[in-house]
Formats: structure tokens, C-alpha cells, sequence
């Protein structure tokens, strides 16, 4: 049986529980793969080459493992069986135990029925004995009673034997039991003592190969890795030795780099040496001379510093000298206070007195001003009358050379004549139209007065009046004033105004920037007055005609016919402009402000009053004009009259722009001329023009 | 005069005693019996601190012997073996003695002498049960003094102050010849009291052996006993019945002469005070009685099974409990079954080679399903289609238990066929054992469907039993799609040789299946 069981499991393929070198191989075959994915080979390759290389142990170990659980497994049955087959016998041992104890209990059964029923029987035939009378059949029945229960005993005891006899036979078979136990058991021990003994040997022999063939496996790795190790070395070795020729050379290399870099550096080190020498040479040199320099530097600043004490010993003494001055001059300088005090006291004294003269001597003026208009009414006649036969004589004359002059053409040269034709041939009397020129400063200022309110024209205008000081005839001088300004009403006022505006605002190159910079404070009006003071000065504007000349070369772009319905208006006073401004400027000089300030006041006064006395018989016969006031002193009057309040109050910075070449004619000496001078004037405008800067520069 | 010895730390003399006593007697009585000459260290402390005092007491005892030696003959040198107490003459050449003690023994040297730490370790060893020192001692000393430590100390001292496994290891094999460590939880100390609280059980006598032997040792072994392997009890001594033993086998009546006080040991006492007591086998027989067999001997007695299902119940760290051999009947059974419901930790039971019978069987499937048992090996016993029917049952609705164990019962084919009717629901049993139960065709039958079905079943054993050639064909069938079966025992059944060997084929290569799955399933745990 048991043959059997081992000899079917023979060819049974050898699986059994996984061998613990197995496990441990593919543990370890495992760590190797996750190591190697890890290294982030090539796993597949690496992989296929592993199961190749670890096919032989592998499969040593799978085939040991198999034969080995084979072995287990057949003599585990092997001792297990017999087991089994104890159970088996127990089994059997039970079902024939029951089926004896059946059988015995049925025999016995029916032994008891049986023997019951003997007994019973027996018992019956008690009760026939106590019938039985008879001895003899007592006695038989008796016997037969005692055969009976011997025969009822036997067949116990038969019985009893019986089953003593199982009993017997029980103890043996109980022994045999035992001693088919031992053997069992000794069967077992055996068997397992083969089957260690056998497990051992497969086991033994199992690792034997397992470890041959690892070793085998492990010879062709470390082969194979030797060869690689070798191969690797031989490369690098190789690599080496390029790499040391590599190195060497580089080291050539840089050794001749070197050697340059040294030569060079060498040479670079010489020149630099050489240069510092140079300069260390130099620099000593400088040294030293800085050395002298320095030493004579001393040796002065010692002599200057000796110099110096003495001079500040003699300063000192001189000090003490001074100081005896400073008290000398101050007990002089006390002195001269009370000397002040008391001079002081007598020249207070001398004012009073003075005063008291001065106005006695205002009064004596008065008194001779109105002598004196008296003396110019009269004189103002006096000359008319012998302008008027002057007069007469110069058209006779003239008459007489137009005569012959027109002889000559006619007859001498054959020429047809015609007659010239002079204005001074008609006029009669002096000449009165000459107009009184104003300061074209004057005149601006007007403009701009009267412009800038149409409605106080004439109050304005009045009250200028006034300031300069008419204070009689204030009708005469606005009738005057009228005339005067009638030039101007060729032009509207307003466009003057606007011009001359233009101007004070264009022009400002002409003013000097130091009197730019004073206007800054002043109001409006007044710095365009100033500006147009300062810009007629550089211009050379003094008189009105100038100013109106110049208005109108502006207003000539503006308005042409204007210009020529005016034109012969114009020339015919362009001529009397321009002699009047001609004699106005060698007069205007007059107020020239070389002198003093008193000088130029009483010459202000004294024009003022030959102003105011000229203008009356001037206003009165002013549609006449042949007894016009001589132009001299109507001229000095009127820059005194008008000019001088302006020197003083306003344009005192000015003053010296208003200085006129040439020393200036004093308007006394002047008016002292202009009697001599009318004699010229008197004769020709032209002259007179020529004739007046000699006068002047005579003067 | 040793404990003043002691007490004055006097130190340890180079020579043997002998010597000492042969030399200078008279100092020797001085001082004490040589051998006692060694100091006795109340504490470590002192070991430390009696360095300086012991050079000066060896210099003391230096004077003495020198003295004794020159009051002696000459012929002092007689003897090499005796070690001078001079090392050597350089260091001792200002002492006019020394120089006459070098010159008269010149091999002499310090290699002979002990250490003092030696000395003292050894003392220590020497008084380790009046005066037990370890714990105290460095790590190297230690060792020293448990490699020296008698094992035949009481118990009483080394129980709880000695744990190490060498001390142990020496106890054991002196005691016993086989040891096999890996049944004790791989600690000698554990085999050590286990087996030894095993043998006093074993040898326990009720009413005549002091029951504070055992009580004794219960403080000693309580925290290293956690199985209890008992194969005897022996009953309690009668002496009148030794008296006329040989006619006991004779007269039955004297069994109830002896029934009074018959019972075996109360185990409740031990059992109870043991707190890690895990695994528990008895036996309650007797072992090795050859021809004093009585059958009284082998007597579970009533009142042995309720003291013992008492103290089971109490024990709540029990694992195991094994009962085999001892006469347990239905009654016995119900007994225990009822103590040990809802138990909180029991997971193996075995009760083989008893009488259990239908009732008993009925008990036990009601445990199954009251407690966490896993393992319930019911063999040899009288189980009959009934009990089986009652496990059967059980079966059916538990999910706990994984082996079944019903060898050499009377199962028959009712059985059978309830169990595996059973199986066909149940899904946590591993392993049934159902060999010689005088099984036959209808139970192959069922179980053909059982293998076809169920996917828990690893291991069947049906050997010994009639299923026949066309049971074993049967079983084939319902085996050919089984992938979890790895064990098919049918030896002896009766199948017929090509059917076993086709089952056998099947069998193998579910095991090769299921180890190749058990391969990769442990090599998924480490990455």
C-alpha cells in the first residue's frame, strides 16, 4: 500500500511550499531588478540578462525544491500511514467489538430466556414434589430436579467459561494490541528516523548542488566581471595615459607661456624700473629746489618778519604820536563846536535880516516886472514899426534884383523869366504865424493827458497851465493853448497817443537800463512819460515839430492821402519846424542844467516872466502875428516855463541826458543876444541858421 | 567574628588560605577562618571605597606573614607555589623585609593575585542567597557573578532578582536532558518555571503533599508561567487500598470505597493567580503505572471537572485549553461548555480522546457560536450522527472557527451530510478532519458540491472511510474547478488509485497556486 502511494507520486510534478533558499534567490533576484531600475538602466536588457544568468542556480534551486517537497510529502505519508491505517484497525477493531458485543449480548440473551425457562421448569416440578408422596419418586424427581440445575449450572458455567475465555482472549488480543503498537510505534520511529536521515542527505545533497551551481554562476560572474574590471582598466588605463601625455603637454606649454610671461614681465619690469629711477631723480630734484625755495622762503619771511617789527616798533610810536594828535584836534574840534554854536546864532541872526531884504527885494521885482511889461509892450511896438520899414526897404530891394534879374533873362541870356515867387515878398509885419514850438516832451504829455479822458481835456490842460506858473491870463493861455495844439489836429489825438505809446513801449533799447529799472516803481502814465523823455533825448526830439515829424512818419504808412492833402500845409510849415527847431535848440540848450540850481530858477523865473509877458500881446494879435514877440524869448520862456518845473520835479536823474553840446548861451545873456542876434534873424532865416551855432560858440 | 571581619572591610590576602593557615596560624585565627578572609560589602559603596583601606590592610598582612616567615625555618622557600606579596624589587628595594623577601622568591609575581573587584565578585557569588547583589553591580561584574551563580539557589532568590537567559539555560539542562526552547516562547527562564510548576503538579499528591508547595511558588512564577502542560495528575493516596492493591483489579466494589476522596488536585488556586496563563493541557491520568494499572486511576471524577471549568472561567487570558484522555463525558462537557461561553480569549480546544458522546457534541457547537474558538479538535470520541447534526448546525452560522477536527467518531453518512451541508454556507473553516466516520458514498456526494462551491476549504481529510470508487469519482468532479483545496487527504477510503491520484495531481497544483500567491503576497508588503 504504501509502495503503491510513494510509487504513483513518483512521476507527480515536485510542487510543494516555496524552499527557503529559493525564497531568499528571488528576493534577492528582485532587490537586484529594483536596484537596477532604480539606476535607471536599461531595465529590459539588464532584466533578460539576469534571467539568463540566474537561469542555471534558478532552476537547480526550482528542481531541488520540487524533488525535495516530493520527498517531504512521501515521507510525511509514509509515516502518517501509519496512523491511518491504526485508525483504520480501530475502526475495524470497533465495528467487529460491536459486532461481538451484539452477539453477545444476544447469546446471553438468549441464554437467559433459556435458562429462565429451565428455572421455571424446575421450579414447577418443586411444587410436584410437595405432591410426590412416593420417596422413590421424590428421590427420582429430586435427582432429576438436582441434574437439571447441575445442567442449568453447567450451561453458566459454560457460559461464564465462554466469556472468560473472551476475556482471555481479549488480554491477548489487548497485548497484541500493544505489542502492534509498540511496533507501530518503533514502525514510526524508524520511518522517521529514515526520513530525517533521507531529508538529510536530499537536503545535503540538494545544497551541495545548489552551491556548485552558484559557485559555478558566481566563477562566470566574477570571470566575466573580471573582464570587464580588466577591460575597464585596460581603458582606463589607456585614458590615463592620454591624459597624462595631455598633460604633459600642456605643462610644455605652459611652461614656454611661462618663460614668455617671465621675459616679458622682465623687460616690462626694467623699463618700469628705469622710468621710476627717472622719476625718483627727478623728484629728488624738485625736492631739493623745493628745498631752497623753502630755505629762501625762511630766510625772507625771517628779514620780513624783522621788517615787520620794526615797523611795529615805529607803529607804535607812532601810535603814541596820533594819539597826541587825536587829543590836540579834539580840544581843537571842541573849540570849533562853540565856534559852530555861536556862527550858527549870527548867521540865524544875518537869515532874519536876510529874509526881511528878500522880500523887499520881491516886492522892488514886482515892482520892476511890471516896468518891464510896460517896456516890452512898448518895445514890441517899436520893433514892428521898424520891422514893417525894414521890411519895406528888403521889398524894395528885392523888387529891384527880381528886376534885374528879369533884365538879365530876358535881354542878357534871352530867357523867358519868370518871377520867383517868395512868401517873404507878400508878408507884412513880423513874422507872427511862427509858432510858438513846445517841447515835443511837453506836447507827448499832453497827448497823453488829453487822450486818456476825453471829457477833462481842457481842465487838464488848464491846470498844466497853472503848474507852470501863468497865473494871469488863464483865458489867453487856453486860446493859445487851442492854437498851438492845432498842428496836432491833422492828427487825431487819439492816434497820437497811440503812437506814441507804440513808442515808449517799443523803443525801450533807447532808454538806459539804469533808469528802466528806477521807472519799475512808478505808475503808468508817468512811465511813459519818462520812457518818451528818455527815448527823445536819444532821438534828439526836443521840439514839437520834431515830435510831429515823427508822428507822422508813422502815420505816412497808415494813411497816404492824409499825408498828400496835408503835404503843402506841411512843407510850408516844415520850413518854419525846422528854423524853429533849429532856434529852439540852440535857446532850449539855454536851460541847460550846467549850472547851479539857482541860476537855472531865476533864469526859469525870469523866462516865466518874459513867457508870461510875451504871450499876452502874442494871444492878442495872434491872427495877425506881425508883431509876433521875439522868437528868442518866446522860446526861452517856454522850455522855462514848462521845462524847468519838469528838471526839477521829475527828471532830476535825467538832468544829464538833457545836456546839449556845447556850452549853452545863459538865457539872460540869451535874451541879451537876442536883440543883438534879431538883427541877423531879421535879414534871412537861412542866415540866421547858419549864423547861430557860431553865435552860440561864440557865446 | 566573619560579619566584624566583613564589617572592617579587611581585605583579601594574595595567598590561599591554606597557605595562610600553614604559614601563620596564629595570625590566621586572629583574623578569622581564611576563608572567610574575604570582606563582605554590605553595599557597592563599600567595594569602591575600601581600595585605600585595603592597601593598607594588605601591607598590615604583608608584616604579619613576614614576621611568621622569619620566626619559621629557613627553609621557607620550600615551596614556589607560594606567591610573595612584592612585585617586584625596584619598587621595594627602601624596605630592608621586602629585599629579604625578594631575594628569597624571586619568580614571584602580581599575575597571581586576583583583582580585589574579582575577589569580591566572587564573595558576592559565594553569599549571593543570604546576601543576593546584582542589580547594583556594573554590567561586566554582573555577568561575572551570574556566570558563577549556583544553580541549585532557592528559587525564592533568584525568581524575580535574576533574569538572565544563560543562568536559566544552565538551570534547565542540568535538570533536564531534552530541551526544546522554541515551546516555551523561546525563554529558558519560562521553560525553567513552567516545567518545574509542571513537575510539581505531576507529583502533587492530593492530602498528602503540602499544598503550600505549590502556593509558594505561585508568587515566584506567576509572571513567567504562561503555559501549563500537565499530561498526570495522580489521585489521592488510600492506604488501605495500597495495602490490598493486588486484589483491586479483582473486586469492583472497592471502587466505591475510595470514591469519597478521590478527587485530583484543584487546580482553581494556581490557575487563577497566574496572570498570563495563556495556553492550559491537562490530562488527568496517570502515566507510567505498568502493572499498578487501577482503573480508578484514570478517574475525572464530577467535582475535578467543576473545579477546573471554575477556574478556567476565571482565567481571561486563556488561549489554549486542551483536556485530552481524561474520561470527559457528556455531562463533564456541558459542564465545561458552560463556563467557558463567551469566553473572552479562548481560541483553541481540544477535547480528543474523551466520551463525548451526542449531548456533549450539542454543548460544544453551542460554544462555537458563543465564543472566538478557532480550533476545536473533538477526536476520538463517541460522536454520532446527532452531535454532528448539532456542529453541523453551529457550523452553518459561525465565522470564527477554522479547523474542525471529528476523527475517529461516528459521524456516518447523516453526519456527514449535515456537516457538509453546512460547509456548503459556512465560509471560514480551513481544515475539517472527518477521517474514520464511517463515511460513505452520499457524504462524497455532498462533498463533491461542497468543492465546487466553497472557496475556504484548504484542507479535507476523509481517509478511513468507505466512500467508494464512485464517492472518489464524485469528489474528483467537484474538485476539477476547486482552486483553494490544497490538502485531500483520502488514503484509505476506498476511491480507487487513479481517482486519488488524479485528486492528488489537483490538490498539488492548488499548493503550487497558493505558494506562488503567498510569494508574491509578502514580496508586495516590502516595497
Amino acid at each position: 500500500m504504501m509502495a503503491a502511494a510513494a510509487g504513483w507520486r513518483d512521476p507527480a510534478p515536485a510542487l510543494s511550499d516555496p524552499g527557503p533558499q529559493e525564497r531568499i534567490a528571488a528576493r534577492r533576484r528582485r532587490l537586484a531588478a529594483k536596484r537596477r531600475e532604480a539606476l535607471g538602466e536599461d531595465v529590459e536588457l539588464k532584466v533578460a540578462q539576469v534571467e539568463e544568468e540566474q537561469r542555471r542556480s534558478h532552476k537547480q534551486i526550482e528542481e531541488s525544491r520540487q524533488r525535495l517537497a516530493k520527498l517531504l510529502f512521501d515521507g510525511t505519508q509514509m509515516v502518517t500511514n501509519i496512523q491511518v491505517a491504526a485508525d483504520l484497525r480501530e475502526m475495524q477493531r470497533r465495528a467487529e467489538e460491536a459486532e461481538l458485543k451484539l452477539q453477545r449480548v444476544e447469546k446471553l440473551e438468549n441464554e437467559a430466556k433459556s435458562s429462565t425457562y429451565k428455572f421455571e421448569e424446575i421450579t414447577s416440578k418443586w411444587a410436584l414434589a410437595k405432591e410426590m408422596t412416593i420417596p422413590q419418586e421424590l428421590w427420582q424427581l429430586l435427582n432429576q430436579q438436582q441434574q437439571q440445575c447441575a445442567l442449568l449450572l453447567e450451561e453458566k458455567n459454560k457460559l461464564i467459561g465462554e466469556l472468560q475465555q473472551e476475556l482471555k482472549n481479549k488480554d491477548e488480543q489487548y497485548v497484541w494490541a500493544i505489542k502492534k503498537q509498540s511496533d507501530d510505534i518503533h514502525l514510526l520511529l524508524e520511518r522517521m528516523e529514515e526520513q530525517i536521515r533521507l531529508m538529510l542527505k536530499n537536503y545535503r545533497h540538494e545544497l551541495l548542488q545548489i552551491e556548485k551551481a552558484f559557485e559555478l554562476e558566481r566563477r562566470e560572474l566574477l570571470e566575466n566581471n573580471r573582464k570587464k574590471w580588466e577591460e575597464a582598466i585596460q581603458a582606463h588605463n589607456a585614458q590615463e595615459l592620454e591624459y597624462l601625455h595631455a598633460r604633459m603637454r600642456k605643462v610644455e606649454e605652459f611652461e614656454k607661456q611661462l618663460n614668455q610671461l617671465r621675459v616679458q614681465d622682465e623687460e616690462e619690469y626694467n623699463s618700469m624700473k628705469i622710468q621710476l629711477e627717472n622719476d625718483v631723480q627727478n623728484l629728488e630734484r624738485q625736492l631739493q629746489q623745493m628745498k631752497a625755495v623753502y630755505q629762501l622762503n625762511q630766510e625772507k619771511l625771517e628779514y620780513n618778519l624783522q621788517v615787520l617789527r620794526k615797523q611795529d616798533e615805529e607803529n607804535t610810536i607812532i601810535r603814541s604820536q596820533q594819539k597826541r594828535k587825536l587829543n590836540r584836534l579834539h580840544s581843537l574840534l571842541n573849540n570849533l563846536r562853540t565856534k559852530l554854536a555861536n556862527q550858527e546864532k549870527q548867521f540865524r541872526e544875518e537869515n532874519h535880516s536876510l529874509a526881511a531884504d528878500c522880500e523887499r527885494i520881491t516886492g522892488q521885482c514886482k515892482e520892476v516886472q511890471r516896468r518891464m511889461r510896460h517896456f516890452a509892450i512898448s518895445d514890441a511896438e517899436k520893433f514892428t514899426e521898424v520891422w514893417l520899414m525894414n521890411e519895406e526897404e528888403a521889398k524894395g530891394l528885392m523888387r529891384k534884383a527880381l528886376d534885374a534879374d528879369r533884365v538879365i533873362h530876358t535881354q542878357q541870356l534871352g530867357l523867358p523869366w519868370e518871377e520867383p515867387r517868395y512868401w517873404f515878398l507878400n508878408n507884412v509885419g513880423p513874422l507872427g504865424h511862427y509858432k510858438v514850438k513846445r517841447m515835443a516832451t511837453k506836447l507827448a504829455a499832453e497827448v497823453l493827458t488829453e487822450s486818456s479822458s476825453g471829457g477833462q481835456e481842457e481842465e487838464g490842460r488848464e491846470k498844466e497851465k497853472e503848474e507852470v506858473g501863468s497865473e494871469e491870463g488863464g483865458k489867453e493861455n487856453t486860446a493859445k493853448v487851442e492854437g498851438r495844439v492845432t498842428p496836432l489836429r491833422n492828427i487825431s489825438k487819439r492816434t497820437a497817443k497811440r503812437i506814441l505809446e507804440l513808442i515808449s513801449d517799443e523803443s525801450g533799447f533807447l532808454i538806459e537800463s539804469k533808469l528802466l529799472r528806477s521807472l519799475q516803481a512808478l505808475g503808468r502814465h508817468e512811465r511813459t512819460l519818462m520812457k518818451l523823455d528818455s527815448i527823445f533825448a536819444a532821438l534828439e526830439i526836443d521840439s514839437e515839430d520834431d515830435l510831429y515829424q515823427l508822428v507822422d512818419f508813422f502815420l505816412k504808412y497808415k494813411a497816404q492821402e492824409m499825408a498828400v492833402s496835408q503835404g503843402e500845409g506841411q512843407i510850408s510849415k516844415g520850413g518854419a519846424t525846422v528854423t524853429g527847431q533849429l532856434q529852439g535848440r540852440g535857446v532850449l540848450g539855454s536851460p541847460g542844467t550846467r549850472y547851479p540850481q539857482a541860476d537855472v530858477e531865476a533864469v526859469g523865473c525870469a523866462g516865466s516872466g518874459t513867457g508870461g509877458i510875451l504871450r499876452d500881446p502874442h494871444a492878442e494879435s495872434q491872427p495877425a502875428c506881425r508883431s509876433g514877440p521875439p522868437a528868442a524869448a518866446e522860446l526861452g520862456a517856454v522850455p522855462a516855463a514848462r521845462g524847468v518845473p519838469q528838471l526839477r520835479g521829475e527828471q532830476q536823474a535825467a538832468l544829464p541826458s538833457h545836456e546839449v553840446d556845447g556850452p549853452e548861451p545863459v538865457l539872460p545873456r540869451g535874451s541879451a543876444v537876442g536883440p543883438r542876434g534879431q538883427g541877423t534873424t531879421f535879414l534871412c532865416p537861412e542866415l540866421k541858421l547858419c549864423l547861430e551855432p557860431r553865435l552860440s560858440g561864440k557865446d | 567574628m566573619w560579619a566584624s571581619a566583613g564589617r572592617e572591610g579587611h581585605l583579601v590576602s594574595s595567598r590561599t588560605p591554606s597557605t595562610l593557615e600553614t604559614r601563620a596560624p596564629t595570625k590566621a585565627q586572629r583574623r578569622g577562618p581564611p576563608a572567610l578572609a574575604f570582606g563582605s560589602f554590605g553595599s557597592p559603596a563599600g567595594k569602591c571605597g575600601g581600595d585605600s583601606q585595603a592597601i593598607f590592610l594588605l601591607l598590615l598582612l604583608k608584616e604579619k606573614w613576614v614576621l611568621s616567615r622569619m620566626q619559621q625555618s629557613a627553609a621557607g622557600d620550600r615551596s614556589t607555589a607560594v606567591p610573595s606579596l612584592y612585585p617586584s624589587q625596584a619598587s621595594l628595594t627602601a624596605d630592608s623585609y621586602y629585599t629579604y623577601r625578594v631575594i628569597e622568591d624571586p619568580e614571584w609575581s602580581l599575575a597571581t593575585v586576583p583583582h580585589l573587584t574579582e575577589l569580591c565578585l566572587q564573595h558576592i557569588v559565594h553569599n549571593f542567597e543570604k546576601n543576593p547583589i546584582l542589580d547594583c553591580l556594573l554590567p561586566e561584574h554582573q555577568r561575572k557573578v551570574l556566570d558563577r551563580l549556583s544553580t541549585g539557589l532557592p528559587l525564592a532568590v533568584t525568581a524575580n532578582l535574576i533574569s538572565d537567559e544563560d543562568y536559566w539555560k544552565r538551570c534547565c539542562t542540568e535538570r533536564w536532558q531534552a530541551c526544546d526552547i522554541s515551546n516555551y516562547g523561546d525563554s529558558w527562564k519560562q521553560m525553567f518555571f513552567e516545567r518545574h510548576l509542571e513537575n510539581i503538579l505531576k507529583c502533587f499528591i492530593p492530602n498528602t503533599t503540602d499544598p503550600n508547595q505549590v502556593l509558594e511558588l505561585i508568587p515566584l512564577c506567576k509572571d513567567y508561567v504562561r503555559k501549563l502542560e500537565v499530561d498526570q495528575f495522580l489521585p489521592p493516596v488510600q492506604m488501605d487500598q495500597k495495602e490490598e492493591s493486588d486484589d483491586l483489579s479483582n473486586t469492583g466494589s472497592d471502587f466505591e470505597f475510595g470514591e469519597v476522596s478521590i478527587h485530583h488536585y484543584d487546580l482553581g488556586v494556581l490557575i487563577t493567580a497566574l496572570p498570563h496563563l495563556e495556553e492550559l493541557h491537562l490530562t488527568y491520568g496517570v502515566k507510567d503505572c505498568g502493572m499498578n494499572f487501577e482503573w480508578n486511576l484514570f478517574n475525572f471524577t464530577h467535582q475535578d471537572c467543576c473545579n477546573l471549568a471554575v477556574a478556567v472561567k476565571m482565567c481571561h487570558n486563556l488561549k489554549v485549553f486542551k483536556l485530552t484522555q481524561s474520561k470527559v463525558d457528556d455531562d463533564k462537557t456541558r459542564l465545561l461548555v458552560r463556563n467557558l461561553l463567551d469566553h473572552p480569549c479562548l481560541v483553541e480546544l481540544n477535547l480528543s480522546h474523551n466520551l463525548i458522546r451526542d449531548k456533549g457534541a450539542q454543548a460544544v457547537g453551542k460554544l462555537i457560536n458563543h465564543s472566538r474558538l478557532q480550533t476545536l479538535d473533538l477526536c476520538n470520541n463517541q460522536i454520532h450522527h446527532l452531535g454532528a447534526q448539532a456542529l453541523a448546525r453551529a457550523l452553518a452560522e459561525n465565522s470564527t472557527l477554522t479547523s474542525l477536527n471529528l476523527r475517529l467518531n461516528c459521524v456516518e453518512d447523516k453526519g456527514g451530510e449535515a456537516i457538509g451541508r453546512a460547509l456548503l454556507t459556512n465560509t471560514t473553516l480551513k481544515s475539517i478532519h472527518l477521517g474514520s466516520n464511517n463515511l460513505s458514498e452520499p457524504t462524497a456526494m455532498l462533498f463533491s458540491q461542497v468543492l465546487a462551491q466553497n472557496t475556504s476549504l484548504t484542507s479535507i481529510n476523509f481517509s478511513c472511510n468507505h466512500l467508494g470508487l464512485d464517492g472518489g469519482k464524485q469528489l474528483l468532479e467537484g474538485l476539477a474547478d476547486n482552486k483553494a483545496l490544497t490538502e485531500f487527504n483520502l488514503r484509505l477510503a476506498e476511491v480507487g488509485q487513479e481517482t486519488e491520484y488524479l485528486i492528488h495531481q489537483i490538490v498539488w497544483a492548488n499548493r503550487e497556486a497558493a505558494r506562488l500567491g503567498s510569494l508574491q503576497h509578502p514580496s508586495a508588503k516590502p516595497i
